[in-house]
């Protein structure tokens, strides 16, 4: 299980926001524009994009680390593009550089760093932990 | 930090006064303006609308009206 194969991909999510999207209705604050754990949801699932044709059924990677800045509001209608570059690999970490455009107006720009399990294991990890806890 | 240029207010050869507006950025979802913190001429506008900077950029050159050499305004 190697990274080295990630580097330069590339991913793209996009989105048009509706009223469940925005702060108010997630929790995340009251006003009525797009909520900032909806970007993030949305520059994750670009870092997906990016890695889905690179992995192998086994495999798969779990978010560990966002870093994010939140620049500028989008309202309900408007559509919101998430672009993901892998710009560094390590042993098992991914580094993605992430950028959100609205229409030519960036709203959002950070890093979000990703690890590469083994999908199984790591399911029945988490399975094990749970039930432990339970007793 | 990132921003978007939202407005640029001022253009090669304006001559402006401390405290004019020069550009509106929008940045951590604010509208933020950069105002001039010296007197002199537009030599250069170093951005448009649209374009997103970074920390660092050179936005506006102005040539300072009471010294001798030009100055980057911020």
């Amino acid at each position: 299980m190697s990274t080295e194969r990630f580097s330069g991909a590339v991913g793209i999510s996009r989105m048009t926001v509706r009223h469940g999207d925005t702060a108010i209705a997630l929790g995340s604050g009251d006003v009525p524009v797009l909520g900032t754990p909806q970007v993030i949801a949305l520059a994750e699932n670009a870092t997906i994009t990016a890695l889905a044709e690179h992995l192998d059924q086994s495999e798969t990677t779990v978010g560990v680390h966002v870093e994010f800045n939140h620049l500028a509001t989008s309202s309900v209608g408007d559509e919101v593009i998430a672009t993901a570059t892998v710009v560094e690999v390590s042993v098992k970490k991914i580094i993605f550089s992430v950028e959100c455009h609205s229409g030519n107006r960036l709203i959002a720009k950070g890093l979000i760093t990703r690890v590469l399990v083994d999908r199984v294991s790591f399911i029945a990890k988490a399975a094990a932990e749970a039930l432990t806890r339970e007793n | 930090m990132v921003a978007n240029v939202l407005e640029v207010s001022v253009a090669d050869g304006d001559r402006i006064s401390v405290g004019d507006t020069l550009l509106l950025l929008e940045s951590m979802k604010m509208e933020i303006p950069v105002l001039a913190e010296v007197a002199g001429e537009v030599v250069e506008v170093a951005v448009s609308v649209g374009d997103v900077i970074q920390e660092g950029d050179p936005l506006v050159l102005i040539k300072i009206e009471s010294a001798h050499n030009g100055k980057n305004s911020r």
